[in-house]
């Protein structure tokens, strides 16, 4: 018996030619960047993550150009869920598009509202009463919490941990469940009026509050303890994902983000709205920019939050929670950019009135878009595994993304 | 309000401002010719004393007879925002010089006003469709751009029928295009 010969993958009979890693029509390349990155040297291949990965944070298609295990190349595709807001909120009246944004990020639907009115009532001339003010910023506050402790989880479970998420989940449900109280939606709040907010603060808000801040200093302390000292996390994401000051800054990156960069801008000090002057906060930074600076600033940040609830708590007027406004609003032609430091950086909303009911356009800048594009320049050279850990330190939510 | 950024403004750029520096609430708003915007921009983020490092948005906007580029900036120095303006690109053929040369992060901003209105940013070397498909032929943001079953902006039904009441009930498109003169 003669023995046979075991085909060698160098065969080329055997050899899977590159156009077939496409289980779709290869795509045409339509602009310079797009034929460079469709151009495969020797030895690289296409690896397809998404749209249904669990690690995307929402639902994302990522294109990977990989030698080996290393990343050369990757390209993202969005669109997923896009759902035309800007344009839904041309053919809505004032008040209806502030609940057209709210979907946009999901885990912080308080400040998709909050950027829109705020440059409705800048193109308005309205004054907010200062105990709304008060409302909008512990509202606030207490999403970001959600919104931070929610990404701990994430990022720790993106690098394969499963505990810190059950752990996360208790703080941030008692958080919804909290605002739900106040507002009547779990979610998508919908809370923000132009002139105010929509119902003053409630007995079961207040009670639940009040539980909550004797004892979420020392629980989001244990969190953080069990993730902080574990050597795993921390050795993956040291030193990953370095993005440095000047490149941040040319970015268009916002927000902790930027602020684990060593640049500390933050707009609750350095452009501020509401009643943040009146609060005592400091603007937490690192200087190393990587992935663990990112979850550490984060973390600072809920600190300082708990900080800013225990002020407005303390300091909160009594008075009228809504400014005296007609039904129909019909701002003078006009312009206005509203804008809020969010959990992930600024939200925006780019505002022009055309003296009708409805705005003529409203742009919605989302930070999740921006950042989402510095996942090619951070992850080149590293391992597959690690474009995981350095997307969910950007925290991107798609809703917010694809808009 | 920062006057003393208006001021200054007004001697650095000079005739170049289309209207005067406009100011309201924290907000700065400035307009210069489609001309000048590259030199306009590089100016405002390199000169000492402006230093608008950060680019925060950069949108388009379709007034129904032309297009323009909005790009709002700010200063991490001084804290300082600025909207910069460049009006009057041809509604048919859209042509402006990419930013990307000053902020990379501006790539998919720019992409996203070429996907939703057909902006062509001259320098940008990856400006392809980024929310709809490859294929879609349309710019879904410009005005006469309806949608399939908007009820608000048709002229018998919706919210605004009460107020259309004077819109005669075979109204075309072009009729109840809105077109705005104060922008």
């Amino acid at each position: 018996m003669t023995q046979q010969m075991r085909p060698s993958l160098d065969d080329p009979r055997v050899a899977i030619p590159a156009e077939s890693t496409w289980y779709e029509p290869a795509p045409i390349p339509q602009t310079e960047r797009q034929a460079e990155f469709l151009t495969l040297r020797e030895g690289e291949m296409f690896v397809n993550m998404g749209p249904q990965h669990p690690s995307t944070h929402g639902v994302l298609r990522v294109i990977i150009k990989v030698n080996g295990e290393k990343v050369v190349d990757l390209d993202p595709v969005l669109g997923y869920l896009h759902r035309g807001v800007e344009k839904l909120c041309e053919n809505a009246d004032y008040h209806q598009a502030i609940c057209y944004t709210d979907p946009l990020e999901y885990v912080a639907s308080l400040f998709c509202e909050a950027a829109p009115v705020a440059a409705f009532e800048k193109l308005m001339d309205v004054e907010v009463p200062l105990r709304a003010q008060y409302i909008r910023v512990l509202t606030m506050e207490l999403n970001r919490i959600a919104s931070h402790t929610l990404f701990q989880g994430w990022m720790a479970l993106d690098l394969g941990g499963i505990t810190p998420i059950l752990w996360a989940f208790i703080e941030r449900d008692e958080i919804v469940d909290m605002l739900a109280a106040l507002t009547g939606q779990k979610l998508l709040y919908n809370y923000y009026r132009i002139g105010g907010v929509n119902g003053d603060l409630n007995h079961e808000f207040m009670s639940r509050l009040g539980t909550w801040m004797s004892r979420a200093a020392a629980q989001i302390d244990s969190n953080l303890a069990l993730i902080n000292e574990n050597e795993i996390f921390v050795r993956r994401t040291r030193g990953l994902g370095v993005l440095d000051a000047k490149t941040a800054l040319k970015m268009g990156v916002t927000g902790p983000n930027l602020r684990a960069s060593g640049v500390p801008y933050d707009l609750r000090r350095d452009r501020p709205y509401l009643v943040y002057p009146e609060l005592e906060f400091d603007v937490p930074t690192r200087d190393e920019g990587d992935s663990l600076a990112r979850y550490l600033v984060r973390m600072d940040e809920i600190k300082q939050s708990i900080r800013i609830i225990d002020q407005v708590l303390h300091e909160m007027p009594d008075g009228p929670v809504m400014a005296k406004l007609p039904r129909l609003l019909r701002p003078r032609p006009g312009r206005a950019f509203g804008a809020v430091e969010g959990p992930r950086g600024v939200y925006g909303t780019y505002a022009i009135s055309d003296g009708t009911d409805q705005p003529f356009r409203m742009r919605i800048h989302d930070p999740s878009f921006v950042h989402l594009q510095l996942v090619g320049p951070l992850t080149k050279g590293n391992l597959i595994a690690d474009t995981m850990a350095v997307m969910a330190s950007l925290d991107p939510v798609m809703g917010g993304v694809d808009k | 309000m920062d006057r003393r950024l208006a001021t200054l403004l007004q001697e650095k750029f000079g005739e170049r401002l289309l209207t005067p520096v406009r100011q309201r609430y924290d907000e700065s708003e400035i307009r210069v010719a489609l001309a000048d915007a590259t030199d306009t921009l590089r100016t405002l983020h390199d000169d000492p004393t402006l230093r608008f490092e950060m680019l925060i948005d950069l949108c388009g906007v379709d007034t129904g007879e032309e297009m323009q580029v909005v790009y709002h900036l700010s200063s991490s120095t001084s804290g300082d925002w600025l909207r910069v303006i460049v009006p009057g690109l041809d509604r048919a053929a859209p042509r402006i010089a990419s930013a990307t040369f000053m902020w990379p992060g501006a790539e998919w901003m720019e992409r996203e006003a070429y996907d939703m209105f057909g902006i062509i940013f001259e320098g940008n070397r990856d400006l392809r469709r980024i929310y709809m498909p490859d294929d879609y032929r349309s710019f879904p943001l410009r005005k006469d751009f309806y949608l399939a079953d908007d009820a608000s902006r048709s002229p018998a039904a919706g919210v605004r029928n009460m107020e259309r009441a004077g819109t005669p009930a075979n109204a075309t498109a072009a009729t109840v295009l809105r077109k705005s003169p104060g922008v």
